[in-house]
């Protein structure tokens, strides 16, 4: 077992990843000539346990060890990556990536003394997860299936799921510039199905970039509450009318509608390749002027958060839209070196085995003034979004959807009927420019959420205080 | 067999070996090795060029009934000891479950050869840089040669890829399959006056090249989904009959994917459990699920349980005749397996083009891509959101989107009423343009 309170730099030399192989590859990354060049180096491990049936009958770990060579000519991006580590397979993935050069002629950057920059811990471990010997972990998972069956008598089956991740990376890149970070996170997950009469189901998730002591007393309370509740919800919840309708997007996971709506179009490859509907409209007024759009690598202990991103830039809490003008895109290296701005530290990837994108973190709206009863209150007819599953978005023409699992329609300014399983869909300068009223309660969902971008998955949160959107088109089957 | 494909199946050997000398009863090892190669092109010359070799192990154990899995690409020899003491150690740690078992090996093997499945294109090897690069080069072209005055950016992307699978177990199980794809696709944004920047995107996958369209047609595609996306936006909300493209039909379609599997069944989370031999769907709907199709995108000679891939009628003019069960769930639910999960569902076509089955309909609202949307396995209830075309007797009147379609699993295919002649060979879902009745939309 590896000693898992080494540093990363120190950590990776047990794969023989130090100077004397970083030199030789970014010298054969840069040998027609670049604009940047990296290493990333990762190493993650991934555990996790599973419970039906009443047992504890899954186990899954998995080992992924590689680096990605990555080497850019203007906004040209060469890139190739290999799992094995010796020091002629790194070499060859170099030459691989350092084709994209050959056509430009771009002089080799110039020799660069290594220099290790250092960075804020937005995600402090007390202990790492590979210190965490499976039967800790086991006591969770029965108390949270026990909980859960005793919680209702209508629970037929219960499923439950922890799962932890840690991830090493080191980025070496041409101008000299070593980086290192350590990532932890956990996931749990549980769903739940109930009888009466019919069958429904439901589930909720937890996730952070924390060990085990994220799994307070209130949380593992709310995880076999909220599941449960969904699935008692959903069993006398129905569809809702179809058409345009005033909606009110409930604090938290709301924020799904910032994502697809707004943060999306704001990742600045987009822009500058002009495809984005946001591509001209840095300074312009956007929205109400209670509205301010925030993405966030800094929020301690968030899934989205990062210490540094994967280009080995410092990250950052960048503001989207400031009082209902738009101020920033979000920005990797290629796209701040095209507009000239610093980088946001929005560079990120999936794995070694992909390159760089813009891409969020933590997406939210900042509170408002507004009375989150009030907002509810001020609908005659409408819908009240609570617990959203899915979105997707259109970059160019701005089209956006979210899938919600749970609502309500609001009558007469009261929330009345429960409904279920329902598309929405807006156009995201449209839904900007109609939210109307913002609520004082923001809340950062502690889901699981993952965002996909160019067959890329990366962990990201999301955030919301109750606002309004005066229209958007619910899919309803009436 | 070549010398990689050799050292797959001997490593996976050798993983069995391991395992089993650590105490493991049961050994499934699988050793997935592959190649992607992509050049993407935007402003007359490469944007992104990359090329990527991956070789992972993977392990299933069973000790004193206890199951786990495991996987890893670090396969040096000394952490692949220590990943199969701690895969081992990890077994040892969870409970017991009595239905977890390898398949009975007489189950196991190829349902077909690999010169039946003909996954491989034999030009594959010989496909150079050069090539790829050309072909990029002239796909650009051709998409640049269609632009107006609306024009703002074309990405095209050549993409192709070849790869093998080795699976040894300790129960006698040793084989490898192989096959090779590509894949090329073009990206058209336009802009509107009111900074509206509509795209449209044209894709194609085939296991051999010559199976690929041409350049124009690509380009054609791309160009006309991006103009179909102008000057789009909703219309009034209500029950249209709709045309469903025959590339996106699979949206729909794979309403029944989830509710057919086993695990649904098992879990209680399925609105197909109870309606074998019952009528699902029109007398049109047939869903053949056949895995041994030659040069099927999801062909392969057998499932991820090694059981023999068998053509299977899933859905038989409107009655559904099988789930999909997979060793696990069947011993759970105390039926005999038929398949993990769907391989190529192909499905009947008509003799009229969709053209023809619109001029028959005073108004028909054609799907011709979705917007996110989920569909719910237990209950059968879909939403999604779609773009498309108002036709009115076959004319279009209206480019829409910002609209859903909404619908249930266990309604929708008894308003199945025609089928076009055009089925989309590209993809695993071999489907013709479908024709519903009845169908609600919501937009403004």
């Amino acid at each position: 077992m590896y000693d898992t309170t080494d540093p990363v730099e120190v950590w990776f030399q047990r794969f023989g990843v130090d100077e004397d192989l970083i030199g030789p590859a970014l010298a054969a990354a840069t040998a027609w000539g670049a604009d940047h060049a990296e290493l990333y180096f990762q190493h993650s491990a991934t555990t996790s346990l599973g419970m039906s049936d009443r047992a504890i009958n899954r186990a899954h770990t998995s080992v992924d060890l590689g680096v990605g060579v990555r080497v850019v000519v203007g906004d040209q991006v060469g890139y190739a990556y290999t799992e094995d580590l010796d020091r002629e397979a790194v070499l060859r993935a170099a030459r691989t990536a350092a084709q994209i050069a050959r056509a430009a002629s771009r002089p080799a950057p110039p020799a660069a003394v290594a220099s290790r920059r250092g960075h804020p811990s937005w995600y402090p471990l007390s202990r790492s997860w590979q210190e965490v010997e499976l039967d800790e972990r086991l006591p969770l998972l029965r108390r949270w299936e026990e909980a859960t069956f005793a919680r209702d008598p209508r629970v037929r089956k219960v499923e439950v799921s922890l799962a932890d991740a840690e991830s090493r990376v080191l980025i070496a890149r041409a101008d000299g510039v070593r980086a290192t970070d350590y990532r932890p996170m956990t996931t749990a997950w549980l769903g739940c199905t109930l009888e009466d009469g019919q069958r429904e189901s439901g589930s909720y998730n937890l996730a952070a970039r924390a060990g085990l002591d994220f799994y307070t007393e209130e949380r593992q309370e709310r995880l076999v509450e909220q599941a449960v509740h969904r699935a008692v919800q959903a069993l006398s919840a129905g569809s809702p009318p179809a058409g345009e309708m005033p909606v009110v997007m409930a604090a938290g996971s709301s924020g799904i509608l910032l994502h697809e709506a707004i943060g999306h179009g704001m990742e600045a490859d987009f822009n500058r390749k002009g495809v984005s509907i946001f591509h001209d409209r840095i300074g312009a007024s956007v929205a109400n002027p209670s509205v301010t759009i925030v993405d966030d690598a800094t929020l301690p202990g968030a899934r989205g958060s990062l210490n540094i991103d994967d280009e080995g830039n410092p990250t950052e809490r960048t503001v989207l839209v400031e009082g209902g003008v738009m101020r920033s895109f979000l920005h990797d290296a290629i796209s701040a070196r095209h507009y000239g701005v610093p980088s946001t530290g929005s560079g990120r990837r999936q794995s070694f085995r992909h390159p760089v994108l813009p891409r969020m973190r933590s997406t939210y709206m900042e509170a408002g003034p507004d009375d989150p009863a009030d907002i509810i209150a001020s609908v005659s007819h409408g819908l009240y979004c609570e617990t959203f599953a899915n979105g997707q978005v259109q970059i160019g023409a701005g089209d956006f959807a979210f899938y919600v699992k749970l609502g309500w329609l609001i009558e007469g300014g009261r929330i009345t009927r429960p409904v279920k399983d329902v598309n929405l869909v807006g156009n995201g300068p449209k839904v900007l420019a109609a939210i109307d009223r913002v609520g004082n309660d923001l809340r950062i969902d502690e889901g699981g959420w993952t965002c996909g971008k160019d067959g890329q998955g990366v962990p990201v949160s999301q955030g919301m205080p109750t606002v309004r959107v005066s229209r958007l088109s619910v899919g309803g089957g009436r | 067999m070549n010398a990689h494909e050799q050292a797959s199946l001997d490593l996976a050997a050798d993983a069995v070996r391991q395992c089993r000398a650590l105490g493991a009863d049961e050994v499934s090892a699988t050793v997935r090795e592959g190649t992607t190669i992509e050049v993407s092109r935007r402003d007359q010359r490469v944007e992104h060029a990359s090329e990527a070799s991956t070789r992972r192990l993977g392990v299933s154990l069973l000790i004193d009934g206890r199951y786990s899995s495991h996987s890893t690409s670090d396969l040096r020899p000394e952490a692949l000891r220590a990943f199969f003491e701690r895969a081992v150690a990890a077994t040892r740690v969870i409970e017991p479950d009595p239905d977890r078992a390898l398949p009975p090996i007489a189950l196991c093997g190829r349902g077909a050869t690999d010169a039946e499945l003909d996954t491989l294109d034999p030009a594959y090897a010989s496909w150079s840089a050069e090539d790829r690069g050309a072909l990029a080069e002239a796909l650009e072209r051709a998409v640049l040669a269609r632009r107006g005055d609306d024009f703002v950016s074309a990405t095209v992307s050549v993409t192709d890829g070849s790869g093998s699978t080795a699976q040894v177990t300790s129960h006698g199980f040793s084989d490898v399959s192989m096959g090779a794809w590509y894949s090329t696709s073009a990206s058209v944004t336009l802009s509107e006056p009111d900074g509206r920047r509509p795209e449209g995107h044209a894709g194609y996958s085939a296991r051999y090249r010559t199976d690929m369209p041409g350049v124009e047609r690509i380009a054609d595609e791309a160009h006309e989904r991006a103009r179909d996306a102008v000057g789009s936006g909703p219309i009034a909300s209500g029950r249209y009959p709709m045309l469903l493209l025959n590339r996106v039909a699979g949206r729909v379609l794979g309403t029944l994917s989830d509710p057919l599997s086993g695990y649904s069944i098992h879990q209680g989370r399925s609105c197909l459990a109870d309606k074998l031999d019952e009528r699902i769907g029109s007398e049109l709907l047939d869903i053949l699920d056949d895995p041994t199709i030659p040069r099927g995108m999801g062909s392969g000679p057998w499932d991820d349980d090694l059981l023999i891939a068998r053509p299977r009628r899933i859905i038989e003019r409107g009655v559904l005749r099988s789930h999909y069960i997979d060793v696990y769930h069947g011993r759970k639910l105390g039926r005999p397996p038929t398949s993990d999960g769907p391989s190529n569902w192909v499905l009947p076509v008509g003799d009229r083009s969709w053209q023809e089955l619109a001029r028959a309909h005073e108004k028909v609202i054609l799907v011709t891509g979705f917007l996110g949307g989920n569909a719910h396995g237990l209950t059968g209830d879909f939403s999604f959101g779609i773009r498309g075309r108002l036709l009115e007797r076959g004319e279009p009147t209206a480019r829409l989107s910002e609209m859903n379609v909404t619908g249930n699993t266990l309604r929708i295919f008894h308003q199945l009423i025609a089928m076009a002649d055009d089925p989309w060979r590209w993809s695993s879902t071999v489907a013709p343009t479908m024709l519903f009745e009845d169908v609600q939309f919501s937009g403004t």
